[in-house]
């Protein structure tokens, strides 16, 4: 990165989002059109006015939509602009702006809108289930991990190095709750105390429930412009002052787990940018991303560039943290308190900070007169660190806008009890896969066949690697030839004692697993693997505690992580393995090769959304329903709950016109042979577009036919009763 | 636009590749690209990677990113759309001033997805058009409708399938080139009518790595730098009901953005070579026309065969053209060589069930407009 301070400045001019619910109503497209249709009012704009469009969203398994900012075009208002879709696993909601100021700052356009969204109620039957898939396939998913684990191994380590107790950490959740209730989208802000948190269950020790952020449903968007468009509207412009993102190594177990670098140089970048040099002085506000407590002050940390972390930990001791105090954080109320709708949170925090800036907080308002704020987000394999630094030009005076008073009844977003109270939608995707390991990975996966745990050795820079690898990340990608059996013995680096599954159940009977990172003994410094440590009072765990490798017999083993049972620990006077020994790599074979078939194991319960209920209820009386939108006069089919020319909300209620179910015309059609997995069909089937008089749009759905080859452009057809909810049940049949 | 590719690297195509985990596939190509840009990877500032959930069997696939590129802890994200996005979003990054070297990388472990028809209909709306049979229903749609409006015939369709797979007899990166003619395009067997299965690109394994440079930086290391005058994308309309299915406007409008910056008034005359999204036969003819090429000359469409030869690749399907193209450019294109190419445009399409388009113009040499 070059050290040049920005040329073309771009400022934020609008922001605007939804409610965040544990469970929305609205569809994923829905949700994001509400915030869209806001942050561009906010903005003083239309959606003719805008020239391109990015957008955030975290993973697909929440949506439970393959390529879901496809799916998100018309809500985003993209139709037919220049729009791409960017992530960076929980980071995305940070770097949404900085892809939008991309667009600007580059010259290549004037403005950008950027929105966020992220729709986790989907996935059952937690969402935190979805957590699985992103974790490597082959070495860590058949432990059976989701996020809370590694968050939990993580916040261990964090309490280990910088001597916080669990109190101290569980501050940051009563701030941030507090806070949030004054939030207007706050999905969990209540008043509650310290004895709380400590006293809510445990799931994964040291992670109690009320130390972390829920699942949310919601969308956040916001306009960026160039600096000559910002200056000649009423309000004053808050500009981006410097960015910065920086992705670490996927190889997690083999990073400093306590102090967050990558979230310390994408800072560093972002000052450079922005000309700060004492962060802890030139910086008023601060939303640092919060989804547990304890990230708050571990990320806080890094954006203060303070790897001794005594500052933050005085702060946030002497309450500096509050909104009157001298480092305001999360003066929003952050993910643990609005809710974290992942990459909708992120941007949420750089709203706050256009509110905070330009003077519209309200009653969220912060004390001191604040003309520069930090807000960060932090995702993927504890892996990512992105960074915005923003500043109005001066001190803004406090002044009413639409936003000032704006409470939880003036936001979209229906909250739901459960899904099924709702038209919806049940669907498993039959997702599996079979994994090329490669060379590398397949002497590691034959190691654990033959109970040996194996590295590779990069004679560049000296790192024993485990796993192996046939190259060397940090060298240049130079290629690593040496391959050595390590002892299986190791030491505990940090560790967590969990009560909870990879899906987020209750581990059966109150049971307990232990994950912990083990370094393991011959390997480079911080080199370690995740596995399970059993044989051990869980009270005598302890960082810094010596392990062994306890394997299945040989007979049961197959060349796969779970050939080794778990770890026990070593017994007094009971020595460690040898050292290293250089052995031939394996000759590719397929067994191991492919040993791993993968399956997803995901499923989804989709709401049918506000626009889909409508025309599902209306299709199971026998009857068509479109929505008319009043700004541009025309009629939409099937039903939608916003226009996607005008980005307006529409009430598909409201705003309904029938349409006689038998005036359709067969506008495309075609035969298909196979079904949605690839095989045959017995009979051939007819998917057909059917166009309807005085309508813009068509309906989709499966003609009814006895020859598929009768099916034809310009056929008449009529829409049958619909026997359920859902595509599959949108079935056309000849007109008679 | 002061920005230039300094090297491409292809380790593909590979109906399967079996000896080769996907860090170590893209750890070849990154390899080669740094070599033939005169770079080592330690001297990038970051990384722009193209990928998407479930196509490579993670959620947040941009975890994986950095390792195999050798940018671990560098300024790194991922895009969803087609390599060629990752080209276009990279160029606006280098030219916020900063940031100078980037890499844009793409892959495809296509032979490990055991279903990938189920993949795709889970990117179908999950309210509206996941209709419980083939996915590729809507290229049936498509080409029934593209017929229809634009005077081509099934022959005409079938006449791409045999040009493509011809050409890529000739390409030693396309394993499935071959000589078929076009009855056998025609009455092989159907998936959606009228698509047959030999219109639809096969998938194969392969990943694509490109280092993009600011001007000044490229002219100073790469071994032969191609120079990047415009790019435009575009996504036309999401809802399917609502969308014509006739013609690519996702294509129209981003070539005419990427025509605008790069000064292309006529592109049937101005262009040498176009590389055009071919995943379904049908569309590499609704592309041409989108781009505004006159249809005179087939030799100078796709000269590697596209995917239809070189197989499917996913996201790193632009990439492929991509590479061919400056390959073209620089004279290196062997019997494939267009005598005097000097301006290519590459176009590429995120595929179903999407109208998701990116277009770039390069030239072979600098141009100061
Ligand atoms: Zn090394
Ligand atoms: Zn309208």
């Amino acid at each position: 990165m070059t050290s040049k301070t920005m040329g073309n400045r771009v400022a934020v001019i609008g922001a605007g989002m939804t409610r965040f619910n544990r469970r929305a109503k609205e569809s994923s497209g829905e949700l994001t059109s509400m915030a869209v249709e806001m942050a561009l009012e906010d903005a003083g704009l239309t959606i003719d006015d805008i020239d391109c469009v990015c957008l955030g969203t975290a993973p697909d398994a929440f949506d439970g939509i393959h390529m879901n900012g496809e799916n998100l075009i018309a809500g985003a208002g993209a139709r037919n602009k220049p729009y791409m879709r960017h992530y960076v696993g929980g980071g995305t909601g940070i770097m949404s702006p900085i892809h939008g100021w991309m667009h600007v700052a580059s010259g290549k356009f004037k403005n950008c809108l950027v929105v966020t969204e992220e729709k986790m109620s989907p996935c059952v039957p937690h969402p935190a289930g979805a957590f699985i898939t992103i974790f490597d396939h082959t070495t860590e998913q058949p432990l059976g991990l989701t996020l809370i684990h590694i968050f939990s191994i993580e916040m261990c380590r964090f309490m280990h190095t910088y001597g916080y107790t669990e109190e101290e950490i569980a501050r940051v959740s009563v701030l941030c709750k507090k806070n949030a209730l004054d939030h207007p989208a706050a999905q969990i802000a209540e008043e509650i105390s310290v004895e709380d948190v400590m006293n809510s269950p445990v799931l994964s020790w040291p992670v109690k429930r009320l130390d972390i952020s829920p699942t949310s449903d919601g969308a956040c968007a916001i306009v960026l412009s160039n600096e000559h468009f910002a200056h000649s509207l009423k309000k004053a412009p808050v500009f981006i002052e410097g960015v910065g993102f920086r992705l670490d190594t996927a190889y997690w177990c083999t990073r400093d787990l306590a102090y967050p670098t990558y979230v310390a140089t994408a800072a560093a970048d972002a000052y450079r940018m922005a000309g700060i040099t004492k962060p802890a002085e030139q910086i008023d506000i601060f939303e640092p991303y919060d989804p547990f407590d304890y990230k708050a002050l571990h990320h806080m940390n890094a954006l203060l560039q303070d790897k001794s972390g005594r500052k933050i930990k005085d702060l946030l001791l002497s309450g500096a943290f509050e909104r009157d105090g001298s480092h305001p954080m999360c003066p929003s109320g952050g993910a643990l308190g609005v809710g974290n709708p992942i990459a909708a949170t992120g941007l949420m925090k750089i709203a706050e900070l256009y509110f905070q800036l330009s003077g519209q907080a309200g009653k969220r308002q912060v004390k001191k007169d604040a003309h520069r704020g930090i807000a960060q987000a932090w995702g993927d394999l504890m892996q990512v660190g992105t960074v915005v630094v923003m500043s109005s030009d001066g001190a803004m005076p406090t002044f009413q806008s639409n936003w000032s008073n704006k409470k939880a009844d003036d936001l979209p977003g229906t909250p739901l009890k459960d899904v099924k109270d709702v038209p919806h939608i049940a669907d498993s995707p039959d997702l599996r896969y079979s994994w090329d390991n490669g060379l590398a990975l397949t002497t590691y996966l034959d190691g654990f066949k033959e109970g040996k745990i194996r590295g590779s050795h990069c004679r560049n820079c000296g790192r024993m690697m485990i796993p192996a690898r046939a190259f060397c990340e940090v060298c240049n990608l130079k290629d690593v030839v040496d391959y050595y059996d390590l002892p299986d013995t190791g030491t505990v680096m940090t560790y967590t004692l969990s009560y909870v599954d990879w899906d987020s159940s209750k581990l059966p009977d109150g049971k307990m697993r232990i994950f912990a990172v083990i370094e393991i003994d011959g390997a480079g410094e911080d080199m370690g693997l995740i596995h399970w440590i059993d044989e051990v009072d869980p009270k005598k765990i302890k960082i810094g505690m010596r392990v062994k490798a306890v394997w299945k017999p040989e007979s049961e083993r197959v060349g796969n992580v779970l050939d080794c049972k778990y770890f026990r620990p070593l017994k007094d006077g009971e020595k460690a393995d040898d050292k290293p020994v250089r052995i031939k790599p394996v000759e590719l074979h397929t067994e191991t090769v492919k040993a791993f078939p993968g399956r997803i194991p995901l499923s989804y319960l989709y709401t049918a959304g506000i626009a889909g209920s409508k025309f599902y209820d209306e299709l199971a009386k026998g009857k068509l329903t479109a929505t008319h939108c009043a700004s541009c006069d025309s009629v939409f089919l099937p039903a939608t709950a916003f226009c996607e020319k005008c980005m307006v909300v529409l009430d598909p209620e409201k705003d309904a016109r029938s349409v006689d179910p038998k005036s359709g015309m067969v506008i495309g059609c075609t035969v298909v042979h196979e079904d949605r997995s690839g095989h045959t069909l017995d009979k051939p089937r007819v998917v057909a577009q059917v166009a309807y008089p005085g309508t813009v749009g068509t309906v989709l759905g499966m003609l009814d036919i006895d020859d598929a080859d009768e099916a034809e452009i310009g056929m008449m057809v009529e829409l049958t009763r619909a026997k359920a909810t859902g595509a599959e049940h949108v079935v056309f049949k000849p007109a008679q | 636009m002061n920005i230039a590719i300094m090297g491409v690297g292809f380790c593909g195509s590979f109906p399967a590749s079996g000896g080769l985990s996907y860090r170590e596939l893209i750890a070849r190509a990154a390899a080669m690209a740094y070599a033939d840009a005169g770079i080592e990877a330690e001297q990038l500032d970051g990384a722009v990677s193209v990928e998407e959930d479930f196509v490579s069997g993670y959620s947040i696939a941009d975890e994986y990113v950095p390792d195999q590129l050798g940018v671990q802890r560098k300024s790194v994200y991922t895009i969803c759309g087609d390599f060629l996005h990752g080209v276009c979003s990279a160029a606006m990054q280098i030219n916020t001033g900063q940031f100078k070297l980037l890499v844009v990388e793409a892959y495809s472990k296509a032979s490990n997805i055991l279903t990938k028809d189920e993949l795709l209909h889970f990117s179908y709306d999950p309210i509206w058009n996941r209709l419980g049979v083939t996915p590729n229903y809507l290229a049936g749609i498509e080409m029934q409708q593209f017929m229809e409006c634009s005077g081509y015939g099934p022959q005409d369709v079938a006449e791409v399938v045999v040009k493509n797979k011809t050409c890529g007899v000739g390409n030693a990166f396309a394993p499935y080139g071959n000589n078929i003619n076009a009855q056998d395009v025609l009455l092989a067997r159907q998936v959606a009518a009228p698509v047959t299965e030999q219109m639809i690109a096969r998938p194969a394994d392969g990943a694509v790595v490109v280092v993009l440079g600011a001007t000044d930086v490229a002219l100073e290391t790469a071994r032969n730098p191609v120079f990047l005058s415009g790019t435009g994308w575009c996504s036309g309309n999401s809802v399917i009901e609502r969308r014509d299915h006739a013609v690519s406007e996702g294509t129209i409008i981003a070539s005419q953005m990427a025509y605008k910056e790069a000064g292309v008034k006529s592109p049937a005359e101005d262009i040498d070579a176009f590389y055009v999204s071919d995943l379904f036969a049908h569309r590499q003819l609704m592309h041409l026309d989108a781009l505004g090429f006159a249809g005179d000359s087939l030799a100078r469409v796709n000269p590697d065969g596209g995917s239809l030869a070189v197989g499917d690749l996913f996201e790193a399907n632009g990439g492929a053209r991509l590479v061919d193209a400056v390959n073209m450019l620089r004279g290196e294109a062997g019997s494939r060589q267009i005598e005097g190419a000097r301006r290519v445009v590459v176009q590429g399409w995120r595929g179903l069930p999407t109208d998701s388009c990116a277009v770039v113009v390069l030239d072979s040499e600098r141009r100061t407009s």
